[in-house]
Formats: C-alpha cells, structure tokens, sequence
C-alpha cells in the first residue's frame, strides 16, 4: 500500500534536492525502488512518455507518478515540482547580498559537479533496464550522436529508435 | 529602447503560457526559445538582459529552472496572480497530456509490437540524456580549464566520487548534493571574486 504523504515527501525530497529536470531521478529511484512502489521498468517508461510528450523535461515525473499511483500520484507529482521553484521568489530577494561571496560561487560548483555525476548515474539506471542489451546500447550511442549533431530534433531521433526496436525484437 | 506593450490580463498570461507549455517539445532549449520570443521579441515585456538576470537566479533554485522562470516572469506581469496563472498554464495542459500518453501506454503496454519499440526508446533516451550530463559539464570544464589542470581533475574525480557514491554505496542523494555544495564552497571558491555570477548559464535542458 502506498502511503500518500510519504509519497508526495519522497518526490518533494527528490526535486528539492536537485537542479534542472532529470536529476531528482537518482533520489526517486532510490526511494520508490526501496518501498516498492515503482518497478525498473517504470523509470524507463516514464523518462521515455516525458520525451514524448510537450512541456519542460522535469514533467517525466509526472507519468512517474501516473505510472505508480494513478491520477492522484499524477498531482502529487506536480505539486512536488512546484513548490521548490517557488524559493526562487526567497532568492530573487537575497541574491544582491550574497552574489559577490566567493563561497556562493564554489558552493555552486559543487552543486553543478553534483548534478553532472547524478545525470551519469540517470543514464546508468536507463541503460540497465530490463530489455535493453548490446543492440540497445548501440541504440543509446546514436541516439547521443544524433542528438550531438544537433541536426536532427530529439522527437525525431525517439521515432527513429522506436522504428529501428519495432524491427529489432519485434 | 523599443516600444513595450501594455502588461497582459490574467486570462491572456495563462494563455500564453499554455501556448509555450503545449509548444515545447524535446526539452529545455525549445522552451527556453518560445519563451525568449515571446516575451522579449514579440511583446518587449521584458530585455535579453533582464531576461539573463532572471535566469541566473533560476540556475541558483532547486527543482525545474524553467519552473522558476515561469515564477519571477509570472511576478514581473501580474504579480501574485501572475504566478498562479503563468504556473498553471505552463504546466496544467503539459502535465493532463503527459497524463493522456501515459493512460494511452498502458492500454496498449502488453502489445509485443509496443514492447519492441519501447526497446528502441528507452535506450535512446539514455543517449539523449547522456547529451544534457555532456552539455551541463561544458561551461563547468571551460571556467575550470581556465584555472588550472589541477581544477580539471578535481572536477572530474567529484562527479565520478557522487555518480558512485549514489550508484554502488546508494548513498542517500540529498547527502551527496549538500556534501558537494560544502566540498565546493571550501575547496572550490575563487580567490578572486568574479564580477558576477552565473558563468554557468548555458545549462538549460529542463
């Protein structure tokens, strides 16, 4: 059974501890995982739906907490988003004070090094998910090739490694 | 400076944000572009270096930096009421179809022919996102590489220390990122301050 407040404190968690869309993934994957209430499969799912669909990447979480626990875990979800870029209005309001500190600008380094290593260890939870083998792999290097390239939109690139799977293990 | 329009209405804020929610697709970059043209090219509510300002400050929140945006550019238009409604209309009609894609999944998930091409897409998006961890760490390298090759290597060896801290010791993520914004604040803190900051704000794949 899944706990609601739990639940909504353990995506609240993730987003508060993270910065830009994807990397309150490590954090969910740990929790969720842990409890129960989220299958491997699920985070792959949930990241791929996220592409697909419009809106800022961050909205992964969204189809997460569909996936998981219907339209309410859907809500939650959202809310969770929400509410920790709301603190921006808090740092709109002191940012004059503490931007000339040398410390603001190393403790931001260290948070951008952070989410570096929290992005790799997405990409790792990605490609160890049930079905994806060698040819996924391939699949995986050029997607980030053609994505490099910046020559081909990203929507393109997911439709043209869904064809090449269809044809793969169909 | 060129002639600004008139702030919009509540209604009109929501439905321009609904506008960029519903027209980004594929990422941060495609967001960031709508809002960029809408706000600053097409209505002149605000300048590119505002616009910049702004950003900074979403760089420095936790969470989505976009959502962040859509806050301080909802406070700038209308104020507590803006926020509601740029929030609602960036994320309300985005989220009901990522709903819609995911109730849609589910219906057809245990087709084989599904399954298969979900094979393809999901290592893709490992790719793709192995791209955003590549863009983020670019501007991160530059200032570093600028300093010192010893930086360099610190940089490298504190992003390998926090991949595998969370993937093989499962430490909890909260600890890993509080630990490298101390590690940071001690270890990587400029001698001399910069000017400004926000040297990082080519980041931007939410």
């Amino acid at each position: 059974m899944i706990n609601p407040l739990v639940y909504f404190l353990l995506f609240f968690k993730a987003s508060l501890f993270s910065s830009g869309g994807f990397s309150n993934l490590p954090s969910l994957h740990q929790d969720l995982i842990a409890n129960g209430w989220a299958t491997e499969a699920d985070f792959g799912q949930s990241i791929a739906i996220g592409q697909i669909s419009p809106g800022p990447n961050g909205l992964w979480v969204i189809s997460m907490g569909y996936l998981t626990y219907g339209v309410l875990g859907a809500s939650l979800a959202l809310i969770a988003i929400t509410l920790p870029a709301l603190l921006v209005l808090a740092i709109s309001a002191g940012y004059k004070r503490i931007e000339r500190h040398a410390w603001v600008q190393g403790a931001m380094h260290g948070v951008s090094l952070a989410v570096v290593g929290l992005l790799l260890t997405v990409v790792w939870t990605i490609l160890r998910q049930p079905g994806v083998d060698w040819k996924g792999l391939l699949i995986a290097a050029g997607a980030f090739g053609l994505a490099l390239s910046r020559r081909v939109n990203l929507l393109v690139i997911l439709a043209l490694a869904g064809v090449v799977g269809y044809f793969l293990y169909r | 400076m060129a002639l600004q329009e008139p702030y919009p209405s509540k209604w009109q804020l929501f439905r321009i944000w609904a506008g960029i929610g519903l027209q980004s697709f594929g990422g941060g970059a495609s967001t960031t572009f709508l809002i960029q043209r809408t706000f600053i090219e097409k209505h002149k509510w605000m300048t590119m270096e505002e616009f910049a300002y702004l950003w900074n400050l979403c760089i420095l929140t936790p969470g989505i930096n976009l959502v962040a945006l859509t806050v301080l550019i909802g406070r700038k238009l209308g104020g507590v009421w803006g926020i509601v409604l740029s929030l609602c209309g960036m994320l309300l009609p985005s989220a009901a179809i990522t709903c819609l894609l995911t109730a849609g999944f589910l219906s057809v998930e245990k087709l084989p022919a599904v399954q298969a091409v979900l094979r393809g897409v999901v290592p893709a998006t490992g790719g793709i996102m192995l791209l955003v961890a590549f863009n983020f760490v670019r501007p991160l390298i530059a200032r570093s590489y600028k300093v010192g090759m010893l930086y360099l290597l610190a940089d490298a060896v504190v992003i390998l220390a926090c991949a595998l801290a969370v993937i093989l010791l499962k430490v909890p993520v909260a600890v890993v990122v509080i630990g490298a914004v101390v590690l940071g604040a001690l270890f990587f803190s400029p001698r001399q301050v910069a000017p400004s900051l926000g040297q990082e704000g080519a980041k931007g794949n939410d």
